[in-house]
């Protein structure tokens, strides 16, 4: 089936087969017939044909409890190699049908269960072992189910086209080292519109009237005009050439560490990998922008 | 994965599925494995609330070994069916306390089943069956509760889808029922040991038939194939006692009454000796279980082509082996006959003799009577009439008598029940050397039009006597009729009006109300359903099996019959899928396409439905056109469809719709009022 990022089970995906326990109940029925037979009692053979019939509906059930049934990709959370990536499914019902005790994951051992009762619409997290980095579609998702008597089977193999980005295992590289290019520079550039907000203080004639805060003015009355220092900030540099004689995926693991770390400090941080250099900067979207640097750079293929 | 939990939903339904099915059994079972069921439950729900652990191997090794040295105490014996079921039951519980695995719940689940199947090899009636139906649909909702998720809490919930599955299974098992090709025992199973022998014995004792009518019970149902003669006609003969100890009557040897006459073998010699006369009466008769040998028939009988039975030399049938479930068998009597017309001395000699010491006073009788008497027909006559003229009293509360039985009844007490009278009329025919012997079986019935059957019970049975006369072979003698027609017109009922015995040890039985109409009324109707089911579910033999099915498909063999049953059972199983599967109109909409067609259905309620093929942004602008109040509302609405139509299929992006159409909503209210 080719990948997409809504299904609907219906009869060509879904595969049903009896159970360990449904085979052991068929070997229960046979004996009840024998029992049957040999006490000539007509209502042993009642108990064992409903039991048998009780065998061939809970087909149609467990069968039912999937088909029909809608799920879609939901956001996906990367994560660094080796911890779990989270992947969010989302079921969906149409209609009166419910469903219950549905199985799904990628690990056919670490199944999660979901109901889709009252709700038509339910959102599951799933958590996939990540091992290396790059771009990761876990494969084929399993959903599976049991309901209501465990007798049958049926489960189904989606190929939901999620994908997620591992970015590499952060490894302790020490202490950072300033970059030579950074301190041969030696100009500390004084940027404008980019400063960080230092404090409040008491509004004075003549303070920028976009420096007024005014939502705090709106709650309290008060003036105040913010403050912003300008600090002459060191800039970092990351370099591939940090890490000589190591190999690629040692270098992008300390890489990644760094990363981290600065991300927590102050500083403005730059990349420099062969081929690919981005500029020092801050904030959450220059972290995200590194680290799928890091993540996306020479990948194999098939990872 | 030793921290398995059993959800709790299937452990409820376990717990009181497991009561449900054992309790029938208690009755039979020792006070000992009652117990052990006991404490097994209670430790169970101990460690479900996590008070107690699970008890180690030592202790369940010794939980067995008390259970089954309980049992074989209880039982005094590892032999037969009960010790069977009580160590099955004894499995199903202890099974309990070793949960640590889905698949223990499993193997529980699945005892449990087998445990409610032995409860069909004690009772098959209804009432019984419905009762199992419901414990197997609490068992099922045990086995549905493990494969649920442990988030599902609702017992009733649980409970309610397994009696759909079992609801939608019982057509399908129907038709297995009906079309699956019966077949003999494949080998010969332990018996239950501990039914009662019921019905008239072997032995006639003063006082023992009396005790017999004490009883309720169903013997037999006989169904006639036409008219139903009279009850006062209606002696259903069962044996014959011949030979008189003094105190009681019992069979003759069998070795002397040589070979049986069954439907396998040459008709024996004396087979010649019954010439039957007279309209033949077709019947077939539903009898009870009896633990016993004999059969039941209308004199007089012609043989029977029914397997495992065969007719004794004395006229009454004989089952091979005992009767262990209810049986069916199919007859033809004639109401006039003349056995034995000629009598061998060597019968004449056994059919008179008497204890030689014994009841003096009573032989004395007989001879100055027989003296009054110019021949052997008088002699009848005048014993009968002494029967009738002097004071015997009809009772069900005769005194205890001593060792000289007759005399004490004859000519002291003077009171009896009908064992009394037959007993003594042999006695009194035997000391003249009349040839007699005392027949025991049931005598009458109760007609019942709704299922148009003769029903016996246990209260109707009765003694008679056979007298031998020249010329006419055996001739019945009832002296009861002498002293209480109104038993042979009406019933012991209302013979023994006066004295208020009549089952006075059940002050509730149905029996008691036969003049209450409405009751009786009732009482007739659960008597026919429960006739019907005995005859078409529990008697479903193979026998009866071929019989219905050869007059709707003419004659089939076995093969022919399983392509019928698995044809008919795969259509049926069509018909529950279509019902079970049907429901999917609008499974194949997406969330966006759903929220959007109800959101056209609101402007349809304005009167501005949308056309079928028109575009939504066609649609919209006519909309605004007719209603440019609504243009906004019109413009978001269609505009999130749209965008969303062709983006990526985002879930969570079904809100923005919704939330526009609810804005919708709320504008169209505040235009609206």
């Amino acid at each position: 089936m080719p990948p997409s990022s809504a299904i609907t089970l219906d009869q060509r995906k879904i595969f049903i087969l009896p159970t360990k326990e449904g085979i052991l109940f068929s070997f229960l029925i046979v004996f009840m017939v024998i029992a049957g037979i040999n006490y000539q009692n007509s209502l042993i053979f009642a108990l064992a044909f409903l039991l048998a019939s009780l065998f061939m509906v809970s087909i149609l059930h467990t069968y039912r409890n999937l088909s029909g049934l809608t799920i879609m990709a939901g956001g996906t959370l990367p994560a660094f190699a080796g911890e779990d990536a989270e992947f969010t499914v989302v079921l969906s019902r149409f209609g009166v049908r419910t469903y219950e005790a549905l199985l799904l994951g990628w690990n056919i051992d670490l199944l999660l269960g979901a109901d889709l009762l009252e709700d038509e619409e339910v959102k599951v997290k799933l958590f996939v072992e990540t091992r290396v980095r790059g771009l990761m579609n876990p494969g084929r998702m399993l959903i599976q189910t049991y309901y209501p008597v465990g007798l049958f089977r049926a489960w189904s193999w989606l190929d939901l086209d999620m994908k997620t980005i591992v970015y590499p295992r952060p490894v302790p590289a020490g202490a950072i080292p300033f970059s030579e290019s950074t301190s041969s520079d030696g100009e500390l550039i004084q940027r404008e519109g980019v400063d960080d907000f230092y404090g409040l203080r008491d509004y004075q004639q003549g303070d920028p009237l976009k420096h007024v805060a005014w939502k705090s003015y709106a709650r309290t009355d008060e003036l105040l005009t913010k403050q912003f220092a300008a600090f002459a900030d060191r800039r970092v540099w990351l370099e591939w050439d940090f890490f000589p004689g190591m190999d690629k995926e040692a270098r992008l693991s300390r890489l990644c560490h760094w990363v981290l770390k600065l991300d927590t400090g102050n500083d403005e941080y730059g990349l420099r990998l062969p081929g690919v250099e981005i500029a020092p900067g801050r904030g959450p979207e220059h972290r995200e922008e590194m680290l799928k640097t890091l993540a996306l750079f020479e990948v194999e293929q098939g990872s | 994965m030793t921290g398995f939990q059993i959800p709790r939903n299937s452990l409820a339904w376990m717990l009181a599925a497991q009561t449900a099915v054992i309790l029938p059994h208690i009755s039979r079972m020792p006070y000992s494995t009652i117990a052990l069921c006991f404490f097994c439950v209670l430790w169970r729900v101990m460690v479900y609330q996590g008070r107690w652990s699970y008890p180690g191997k030592w202790v369940k090794v010794l939980f067995v070994f008390f259970g089954i040295v309980g049992l074989g105490i209880g039982y005094g014996t590892f032999l037969g069916l009960d010790p069977w079921v009580g160590l099955l039951i004894m499995m199903f519980v202890l099974k309990l306390l070793e949960m640590h695995h889905k698949r223990d719940g499993y193997v529980v689940i699945l005892l449990g089943y087998f445990v409610a199947l032995t409860q069909f090899l004690y009772e098959q009636g209804i009432p019984y069956t419905l009762y199992m139906f419901v414990c197997v649909i609490m068992i099922t909702a045990a086995l549905i509760g493990l494969n649920q998720t442990r988030s599902h809490l609702r017992p009733v919930q649980t409970f309610k889808k397994a009696s759909v599955l079992l609801l939608q299974s019982v057509p399908l098992m129907i038709v297995l029922f009906v079309l699956f090709p019966r077949i003999s025992p494949l080998w010969t199973v332990p018996l239950q040991s501990s039914v009662a022998r019921t019905g008239v014995t072997d032995t006639m004792t003063p006082g023992n038939i009396a005790l017999l009518t004490q009883s309720d019970e169903l013997a037999f149902r006989a169904t006639f194939a036409d008219e139903v003669p009279p009850l006062s006609k209606l002696y259903w003969r069962g044996l014959v006692l011949s030979r008189f100890d003094g105190e009681s009557w019992t069979q003759e040897l069998p070795a002397l009454y040589g070979r049986l006459y069954r439907p396998d073998q040459p008709p024996p010699s004396w087979r010649d000796n019954m010439e039957l006369l007279g309209e033949e009466v077709k019947y077939s008769i539903l009898l009870e279980p009896t633990s016993q040998n004999w059969l039941f028939s209308l004199t007089m009988p012609e043989g029977t082509d029914k397997e495992g039975i065969g007719l004794v030399r004395d006229f009454r049938f004989y089952s091979f082996r005992e009767i262990r479930s209810k049986l069916r068998y199919e007859l033809t009597s004639h109401l006039n006959y003349r056995i034995d017309r000629d009598l061998h001395d060597f019968w004449r000699y056994r059919y008179t003799l008497l204890p030689v010491e014994g009841n003096p006073r009573s032989k004395r009788l007989a001879e100055s009577i027989w003296d009054r008497s110019p021949n052997k027909q008088e002699y009848i006559r005048n014993v009968l009439r002494r029967f009738n003229r002097e004071e015997f009293v009809y009772t069900l509360k005769p005194p205890v008598l001593g060792d000289n039985s007759i005399d004490e009844f004859l000519l002291d007490s003077k009171r009896g029940f009908c064992e009394h009278y037959a007993g003594s009329f042999v006695f009194l025919m035997r000391t003249v050397g009349i040839p007699a012997r005392v027949v025991v079986g049931y005598q009458g019935g109760e007609y019942n039009r709704i299922g148009n059957y003769v029903e016996v019970r246990q209260f109707d049975a009765h003694a008679w006597t056979e007298v031998w006369q020249e010329g006419q072979g055996w001739v019945r003698v009832d002296p009861t009729s002498a002293v209480a027609p109104e038993r042979i017109e009406s019933g012991l009922e209302f013979a023994v009006e006066g004295e208020d015995t009549f089952l006075s040890n059940l002050p509730l039985s149905w029996m008691k109300y036969r003049q209450t109409l409405w009751l009786t009324e009732i009482r007739l109707q659960l008597s026919a359903l429960s006739h019907y089911w005995d005859s078409w579910v529990v008697g479903y033999t193979p026998s009866v099996q071929m019989s219905l099915l050869a007059r709707y498909f003419g004659d089939l063999d076995r093969k022919w019959l399983g392509m019928v049953m698995m044809s008919s059972f795969f259509s049926l199983l069509g018909v529950v899928a279509i019902f079970i599967l049907g429901k999917r109109s609008h499974t194949l909409l997406r969330p966006i396409d759903r929220e959007y067609l109800k959101f056209c259905q609101l402007l349809a309620k304005q009167g501005l439905p949308r056309s079928v093929g028109e575009g939504p942004l066609h649609y919209a602008a006519r909309v605004v056109q007719t209603r440019p109040d609504l243009a906004p509302a019109m413009k978001q609405v269609t505009d999130t469809y749209v965008r969303l139509n062709y983006a990526e299929d985002q879930p969570e992006k079904t809100e923005s719709l919704r939330k526009a159409i609810r804005v919708y909503r709320f504008r169209n209210l505040v235009t609206e009022t």
